[in-house]
């Protein structure tokens, strides 16, 4: 019994810890004071201003834009790179997941330095010195970072699927484009699905690789590209993060915790139904 | 046109013509012809590996061969995809669409399907256009053809202008043109409800795949593939993950299913029994070559060779050599036979267990032997019987004692006498490399260089003396003959001389002839006491003097 | 066109990006690491790196941080996976999920937020973050890659044979040689892809350490980020391109105990 309290309190404790600051910026999202740490009681006041802010308004929309884009753009690539590559010859499917995995493991930093030393000598030289930097490849080095892992998900999808299943479609009547789309696409889903949703996450998250590849473009217009990374990184470079961004923090948690209930929930019904039908085949036993 | 109607009269609905497939410069399938009749049940038999599948997979369409041609009723659609043949297959593991249910799985290829309706105008007179997916079929029928690089250069450039010119043709002349309509619903519902109640699932409709049994599965698998009313229906295997039990009744049903759709099986397996109980003509294939086409009867009755008669059934097969006009000498005694074959020939003779006549007394005629080994089969013994050293298979409703002198006889109608295989091993491009060894398919062997003259000797640096004249025979070419004893077999391949895979093994009465290939394609025929099993790597030695050698060239050219 | 040259034409997109955006960016950082500004070869980049003393410095401070947080790391969610994976502490999934949900708020914001707070916090103590950048930093490297930590070992943790454990136990095992004998074994494929997933970013990390030390700690990362803000794309090819031989020895050093790198990462879905 003791040890189970004991065990208790280590969870909880660092649980507390984790989400320390996050709930320190939650809690002063309801004030208006300008620093955190002061109490000038309870207002939303923060909540107005936020939805006021330009600034922040425009980077929030810039990065939404930007994790749908290249969360599509990415899971196309990935899964039709997965299926292809799923029916090529082992010696060629190995030397692709060899390369797929580079930036699995590679340090950000250096994926977005070789993209931008790369973007750089290609606009010295066959630009005839323009900055290649723009949306296009703040979208590529965005993509760099999701495909592999779509390609990822999507093969062990694609490895439990009856390798017959397309040479059964063709033998029925669909052509190819037919077969994948009716019949090899419905057995991957859940792997493209969690592939999406993974680049997507990556692309909101990103500082590095933005803060390198980014130029003028989508709502920031002729300035650099403002996602909520690189803003928060140049405000707080500045000074404490802006009280408007406290009720930003709040907002993202409250949408992270409640997919984050709601996946559980999922899950843990998942895990006792399992349970359950082991229990009801060792009692027919 | 015309001439494509008048072919289609052929009493054959699958023609294929000296096809070839070859996969990563392994040929699988080897200059094969074969003919299928319309209606009929055929099996295509053999072990694994033998290329039943890939010729199914050519008729499907899955595959294209590498050279040769498919007719269907007469019609070339070596090329014609599989999503546009009118054939339809069962596959191995029933590949159902998981995400579908039964109804949907069957109706599936409905969906697909789609009727040609004539084109008319405003007036009601017939639309005339040029065939363009005729036209698309000729060319790629050109494409394969001109990459075709086993067929000869005159024969190519035939085919190639008269394809060219039926392309000219079709491109020229408008013929009635189609639209197309997919089935209604209804026409779909009919079929669907047809093709359940045809394998007896009229109850599943709704059910998902993964609630069926496995031979629900198989069912929902036919039903599928029989809907779309195809020409032939492949089978691959069908059977092959079911229980026993089962897969008897299921043979009996397709057999059934056979005789009330009317159409053409090819059905594919490995298991002999099945192939025999099922079928009209049975295809026996090995290593990509078909050994013998014949009903069941015939098969069993009446094998090729040495490879048929051992995997049709059990039986005894001996090395044997033709003494005088129908009688043949094997087991140390000589017999009347019934097959006509020149005095002096080497043959294989088979026995079936069933045609050895056995007493426990002696009879005139009767050769002697001890039953080594008994098994009790139900309705029959079967005997295990040493004739000197070899063995003989037997069998006999009666109860003989083990252990005791046994007498046995063999009628002619009992004894069948098949060409022998070529197994001795003759090599006719080796050569002699610097190192005075012999290259075989380009492993070196020890040799001894004497043997290629008589009264010859030959010293330590490789150099012949022949009738006073040295002679050096580096780079000779030869022609290496080495008998099947002489090659030693192990597993052990680190001290080989050469490597390959078993291919096959056949039991000859107290020894088995094995055939290994090595990576090359070459063939090695061994025989040995031992067991291997095809498949297994094995590697092969010999003794320098087992090699016999003549020389291609002339010997002047050697001199030094 | 064949239905076999059309499924793989599918991958032909997948294949030109990966060579291109992947591994013709790798051959452009080796091609600037040993040019100089006009294109020609040198090794300058090479001689600047090891003959300086400060770069030298940032790579062992880097190096050291990155142990040091490692093992910090692997000390704490060990213990914590452990627990969470044993069904008689935790059944429910939405405990686990907790800990990583972290990795979806936005990790520049969460930084900011850490650096505020412990500018209050030590402000209560009398003193500021900027006396103690190196303190700071390990604090936001540790809680910012514990999550990272806990969901392999967590998911290694799920598939220790207990049988095994017990037999250990039965087999006169006290629980410290239990533990070592058994439960480390068993859970190294856990423990190695977990310190992976946590010593390489650290080195390169950028914002925690630039956030937290105030600028006053320089690691890898920031070392090529300054490279960057300069425009000296000799000196930062250099350095990814050590960086990158750097990750490749550490891969090499431990692939016998790796599973499949990307089912770490993909696990959390």
């Amino acid at each position: 019994m003791v040890r189970k309290i004991l065990s208790y309190c280590y969870i909880y404790v660092i649980l507390l810890l984790l989400y320390l600051p996050v709930l320190y910026l939650i809690v002063y999202s309801f004030t208006a004071a300008e620093l955190a740490g002061q109490w000038q009681g309870f207002s939303l006041q923060l909540y107005a201003d936020l939805f006021r802010d330009a600034e922040i308004m425009t980077a929030l929309g810039n990065t939404l834009i930007l994790a749908a884009i290249s969360a599509l753009v990415s899971t196309v690539i990935g899964t039709l790179g997965a299926i292809g590559v799923y029916y090529c010859r082992k010696g060629f499917r190995s030397l692709v997941e060899n390369i797929n995995q580079i930036p699995v493991v590679n340090a950000e930093i250096v994926l977005a330095m070789s993209l931008t030393v790369m973007f750089v000598f290609l606009g010295q030289n066959f630009f005839g010195g323009e900055s290649l930097f723009s949306f296009w490849t703040l979208l590529a080095g965005h993509c760099v970072l999701a495909i592999p892992f779509v390609y990822l998900n999507v093969k062990p999808k694609l490895q439990q699927m009856d390798p017959a299943l397309f040479e059964a479609a063709m033998d029925l009547g669909c052509s190819p484009t037919k077969a994948i789309h009716k019949v090899v696409v419905p057995q991957i889903v859940p792997g493209i699905l969690s592939g999406l949703l993974l680049s997507f996450t990556l692309s909101l998250d990103d500082f590095i690789v933005t803060a390198f590849t980014r130029g003028p473009g989508l709502l920031s217009g002729q300035a650099q590209i403002e996602t909520l990374s690189t803003l928060v990184q140049a405000k707080i470079k500045k000074g404490a993060v802006p009280p408007e961004m406290r009720a930003l923090t709040t907002l993202i948690f409250l949408i992270v915790l409640v997919i984050v209930i709601v996946y559980s929930i999922k899950v843990n019904a998942k895990n006792r139904d399992t349970l359950g039908k082991h229990a009801k085949r060792r009692a027919t036993k | 046109m015309e001439q494509l109607q008048g072919k289609s009269e052929s009493s054959f609905i699958i023609e294929m013509k000296n096809v070839t497939k070859i996969f990563d410069g392994t040929t699988v399938i080897d200059k094969m012809n074969l003919n299928i009749r319309k209606g009929e049940f055929v099996t295509i038999l053999g072990p694994s590996g033998c290329g039943k599948s890939t010729t199914l997979r050519m008729i499907a369409g899955f595959e294209i061969p590498t050279s040769g041609d498919i007719l269907l009723n007469g019609k070339d659609i070596t090329t014609i995809p599989p999503y546009r043949r009118p054939v339809n297959t069962v596959f191995q593991h029933y590949a159902l669409f998981p995400n579908l249910d039964v109804y949907d799985n069957v109706a599936f290829g409905l969906r697909n399907k789609k009727i040609p309706m004539p084109l008319k105008d405003k007036e009601g007179h017939p639309v005339m256009k040029v065939d363009k997916a005729k036209a698309k079929d000729l060319k790629s029928q050109i494409r394969r053809i001109r990459h075709d690089k086993i067929i000869d250069k005159e024969e190519k450039e035939k085919r190639l202008k008269e394809l060219q010119a039926r392309l000219q043709e079709v491109l020229q002349t408008p013929v009635q043109a189609y639209k197309f309509r997919h089935l209604t619903e209804q026409e779909i519902d009919e079929k669907v409800v047809h093709a359940l109640s045809v394998v007896d699932l009229d109850e599943l409709e709704d059910r998902d795949i993964s609630t069926l049994s496995g031979g629900q599965q198989q069912r929902v698998a036919i039903a599928r593939a029989i809907t779309c009313e195809p020409l032939i229906l492949l089978l691959d295997e069908p059977l092959g993950a079911l229980d026993l039990k089962m897969r008897k009744d299921m043979q009996l049903e397709l057999k059934e299913m056979h005789k009330r759709l009317g159409i053409t099986f090819i059905y594919v397996t490995h298991d002999q029994e099945e192939a025999l109980t099922m079928s009209d003509t049975i295809i026996v294939m090995n290593d990509g070559v078909i050994q013998q086409i014949g009903t069941p009867e015939e098969i069993y009755n009446e094998p090729q060779n040495a490879f048929v008669a051992d995997f049709i059934g059990s039986s005894n097969i001996y090395n044997a050599t033709v003494i005088a006009p129908r009688k043949v000498r094997f087991l140390n005694h000589a017999y009347d036979c019934l097959d006509d074959f020149p005095v002096n020939e080497r043959v294989d003779v088979i026995v079936r267990p069933e045609d050895v006549h056995l007493s426990d007394f002696p009879k005139e005629n009767y050769i002697q032997g001890r039953i080594a080994a008994k098994v009790f089969k139900g309705i029959h013994y079967q005997y295990v019987i040493m004739i000197g050293h070899d063995e003989l298979l037997a069998q006999s409703i009666k109860d003989f004692d083990q252990d005791k002198p046994i007498y046995l006889d063999i009628r002619p109608a009992g004894i069948h006498l098949m060409k022998r295989a070529n197994d001795l091993n003759v090599y006719t491009d080796s050569y002699i490399g610097k190192d005075h060894r012999v290259y075989i398919d380009d492993a070196p062997f020890d040799c001894d260089l004497s043997c290629l003259f008589a009264s010859s000797s030959v010293d330590e640096d490789g150099i012949v003396t022949y009738d006073k004249k040295r002679y050096d025979f580096a780079n000779a070419d030869v022609i290496a003959t080495i008998d099947p004893r002489a090659l030693q077999i192990s597993d052990d391949t680190s001290e080989a001389n050469i490597t390959g895979e078993v291919i096959t093994a056949v039991y000859k009465g107290d020894h088995y002839l094995i055939l290994v290939r090595t990576e090359n394609e070459e063939d090695f025929f061994v025989a040995t006491p031992y067991t291997f099993n095809p498949g297994d790597i094995v590697g092969l030695t010999v003794r320098k003097e087992d090699i016999k050698m003549k020389l291609k060239g002339e010997i002047e050219d050697y001199e030094i | 066109m064949r239905y076999k040259s059309f499924r793989k034409a599918l991958a032909l997109p997948f294949t030109l990006f990966l060579i291109l955006f992947i591994l013709v960016p790798i051959l452009f950082i080796v091609y600037y690491a040993f040019t100089d500004s006009n294109g020609y070869f040198t090794l300058d980049a090479f001689k600047s790196f090891f003959t300086s003393t400060v770069k030298l410095n940032v790579l062992l401070i880097s190096l050291l941080i990155g142990i040091l947080n490692t093992v910090i790391c692997l000390l704490i969610a060990f213990p914590l996976s452990y627990l969470l994976a044993n069904p008689k502490i935790n059944k429910n999934y939405m405990l686990v999920m907790l800990f990583v949900m972290p990795m979806w708020i936005n990790f520049v914001l969460r930084t900011g937020a850490l650096r505020d707070l412990l500018s209050v916090v030590l402000g209560w103590m009398g003193t500021t973050t900027g006396e103690h950048p190196l303190l700071c930093t390990m604090i936001g490297m540790v809680l910012n890659y514990l999550p990272f930590t806990v969901l392999p070992l967590y998911s290694t943790m799920l598939k220790l044979d207990h049988s095994q454990i017990e037999a250990a136990q039965d087999l006169g095992c006290n629980p410290f040689r239990t533990f070592t004998r058994s439960i480390i074994p068993q859970a190294m494929p856990g423990i190695v892809s977990a310190a992976m997933m946590v010593f390489m970013p650290t080195i390169s990390s950028y914002v925690i350490s630039d956030t937290l030390s105030e600028g006053k700690i320089m690691l890898f990362g920031n070392s090529i980020y300054l490279s960057f803000s300069n425009s000296d794309w000799n000196g930062g090819s250099f350095m990814s391109l050590l960086m990158l031989i750097i990750i490749f020895l550490v891969m090499l050093a431990t692939r016998k105990f790796q599973g499949d790198g990307g089912e770490r990462r993909s696990s959390s879905w």
